[in-house]
């Protein structure tokens, strides 16, 4: 069902969700868009496009303690006390969550560090009405306006807000919010929800089949020389994977205070475009070379992901485009490796 | 700028045509607009791909070592090259890594590449879609926009203070060497930062690297962060947590600013790589600046000189030894 909120009664909305959520949104910061701890709507920042950081680090912290140990004891400091909500992300943000899901909790794997933040999250996520240069969304079966993920979805409609419960956890959040008032759209609003979608569509860049990229990459890419080709200029550094949204490697270490018998167990965000990540105690590395990290960074988003899960691993967010150093654009790579089908 | 372009494809074409080089590593246009990227260019054919104007930023040279050691030993290799890269490439010679002969560096004029990160605070966050250059001025044009600013409001901060805007060694140059746009004392800041006090500075460097995601970028983009084996990705031991813990992060730049110490080229690549906006250049510039004014040495002019970490003298000044 779909209701209009006019733009004011935001703060209110925020104001709800702060007192009951952990609450998230995004927020203007040293000339960056960053989703940010948020205690009213008076930073928000809506008009930007998806933030700079994906959202990945809310539910799936870079560094994070999994217990503590003090003289053999082991202690679990799992402190988390209130739900979390996400106010403001991008649609690819909010599909990034269902992906990152199937990783984490997926009947074989059940990471609880994972499924205590992610499975009570309320995620309302806005529709992108001015996709960027760098969005792709559309070659992954997504688009501006994709409802996947989200709770709540909103569209901006210049003095108002359209919004739409897209889950039981959204529809029972507008059952019971009775501060504002949720006025039943006019055919007019619906016309111009229409047009802003055509709109959106027009700047985003030319849709492209992914479809037969896996069984390309699974018969014929495994001992190409195009992954020295690809890979030539890659510094080799974690831009594209700090930032994806849909990465998710890790690292888990021991961390002891010197002189004690107590620390931490801790995970951290780790990349495959690191030497180190695949390097073993004998001293050998299976991927010494930058070519090798490459193919196993495009092999598990395009191949692998979708063999264990059935989707591709990437959301089009854009950006490993937007910041790759040496503008290594993923779409360029994604078309070259088509091109040999 | 057309002219260089123009001059530069004429004069790579006779290169491959008289068979001097194998490989030219230049700038091509990238996919983003006032974004340029890294080309390796093989074949005379492809010379009209090739580019110089404001967008190329990237620092090369950090690609020399890379193709000579891997499988590129019989190559005759150019490279195109600022005054930055043409200084870093004269360090890579004063430091043992190459030799003169290994690289025909072709100079380009250089007057400042943008800082992408001031034109997107110029447009309001919102994106260019083409730009042009017109004398001192450049036009920026987006879906709903045209707006028209001085060139020095969107240059690198590094460029504005650049005292050597051509290659201090070029075997070519293209069109002539250029003046400076480097207009701002190179130690400006510095000066500044070094009047707060010391909590007030180590209160700027913990705000400053508490962003930092340890992607690596910074390292890995700079052209003088060419150790085989960087300390960073150590493991046995493993000198340093991998986390974003801020004692760790710390340590990791500060490794890092010494080691680039009185080797650094002022070139930028670090901060430009940075996704998080840190600013990364301030802590360099320091060590740069101790390095100058005890020692004498400014990196990257003299391919003859001995570096200043790598030479001692009875007579250098002692008085930090306590």
């Amino acid at each position: 069902m779909q209701y209009k909120i006019e733009k004011n009664d935001i703060s209110t909305l925020i104001d709800i969700l702060a007192s009951v959520y952990d609450l998230f949104g995004p927020v203007k910061t040293d000339g960056l868009t960053k989703l940010a701890r948020i205690k009213s709507a008076s930073n928000l920042d809506l008009e930007s496009f998806n933030t700079d950081e994906s959202a990945k680090d809310i539910f799936f912290p870079q560094y994070e303690t999994i217990f503590n140990f003090k003289d053999g004891e082991i202690k679990n400091e799992f402190d988390k006390n209130r739900p979390i909500a996400i106010f403001g992300i991008r649609p690819c943000d909010a599909k990034s969550f269902l992906i990152l899901n199937k990783a984490f909790n997926n009947g074989g794997v059940n990471d609880s560090y994972w499924n205590q933040r992610y499975t009570d999250a309320m995620i309302f996520a806005i529709g992108c009405n001015r996709p960027s240069q760098t969005c792709f969304c559309n070659w992954v079966n997504q688009g501006p306006f994709n409802k996947e993920g989200t709770d709540i979805f909103l569209i901006d409609l210049g003095d108002d807000f359209m919004v739409e419960s897209c889950s039981s956890k959204g529809d029972d959040f507008l059952k019971n919010v009775s501060k504002i008032t949720l006025q039943n759209p006019n055919p007019g609003d619906l016309d111009k929800v229409n047009q802003i979608k055509r709109e959106a569509e027009i700047l985003m860049s030319e849709k492209l089949d992914l479809a037969p990229l896996k069984s390309i990459l699974d018969t014929q890419l495994l001992d190409s020389p195009l992954w020295n080709e690809i890979s030539a200029k890659c510094l080799s550094c974690a831009c594209c994977t700090y930032l994806c949204p849909t990465c998710h490697c890790f690292d888990i270490q021991d961390e002891k205070k010197p002189g004690t018998n107590q620390g931490s167990r801790v995970r951290m965000w780790d990349s495959c475009m690191f030497s180190l990540f695949t390097q073993e105690a004998s001293g050998h590395n299976p991927r010494p070379t930058i070519a090798s990290r490459m193919r196993q960074r495009i092999m598990h988003k395009f191949n692998y992901f979708v063999e264990n899960f059935g989707e591709i691993a990437c959301v089009g967010c854009g950006r490993c485009v937007r910041t790759c150093p040496v503008n290594l654009d993923i779409r360029g790579i994604i078309k070259r490796i088509k091109n040999e089908g | 700028m057309d002219n260089i372009e123009k001059e530069l494809r004429t004069v790579i074409a006779k290169l491959f045509e008289e068979k001097k080089i194998d490989l030219v590593i230049g700038y091509t246009k990238g996919t983003l607009p006032l974004v340029s990227t890294p080309i390796f260019l093989k074949e005379e054919k492809d010379v009209d791909k090739l580019i110089f104007d404001v967008s190329c930023g990237n620092n090369l040279v950090k690609y020399l070592k890379r193709h000579r050691i891997v499988n590129m030993k019989d190559t005759k290799v150019a490279i195109i090259a600022k005054g930055c890269d043409g200084r870093a490439i004269v360090q890579y010679i004063a430091e043992g890594q190459i030799k003169r002969d290994d690289v025909l560096i072709i100079g380009v004029p250089c007057e400042g590449v943008v800082d992408p990160k001031k034109i997107r605070s110029k447009t309001n966050g919102k994106e260019v879609s083409q730009y042009r250059i017109e004398d001192k001025k450049i036009i920026l044009k987006g879906n709903d926009f045209e707006i028209s600013l001085n060139k020095s409001d969107v240059l690198s901060d590094f460029c504005l203070r650049c005292r050597y805007p051509n290659a201090p060694l070029y075997d070519i140059f293209i069109t002539e060497p250029t003046k400076s746009v480097g207009t701002k004392d190179e130690y400006e800041k510095v000066n500044e930062f070094e009047k707060l006090t010391s909590s007030q500075r180590w209160q700027y460097f913990e705000n400053e690297m508490s962003k930092c995601l340890r992607c690596y970028a910074c390292r890995n983009a700079c052209p003088m962060c060419y150790c085989e084996d960087c300390f960073v990705d150590q493991s046995n031991p493993q000198w340093f947590g991998k986390g974003t813990d801020l004692s760790d992060t710390i340590i990791f730049h500060i490794v890092r600013v010494i080691h680039t110490a009185g080797r650094c080229v002022d070139c930028g690549a670090c901060a430009r790589a940075c996704p998080v906006n840190i600013e990364l250049d301030l802590l360099n510039t320091k060590a740069g600046k101790e390095i100058q004014e005890r020692f004498g040495y400014t990196p990257g002019l003299d391919p003859d000189e001995t570096p200043a970490m790598a030479a001692y003298d009875a007579e250098d000044k002692q008085e930090f030894i306590l």
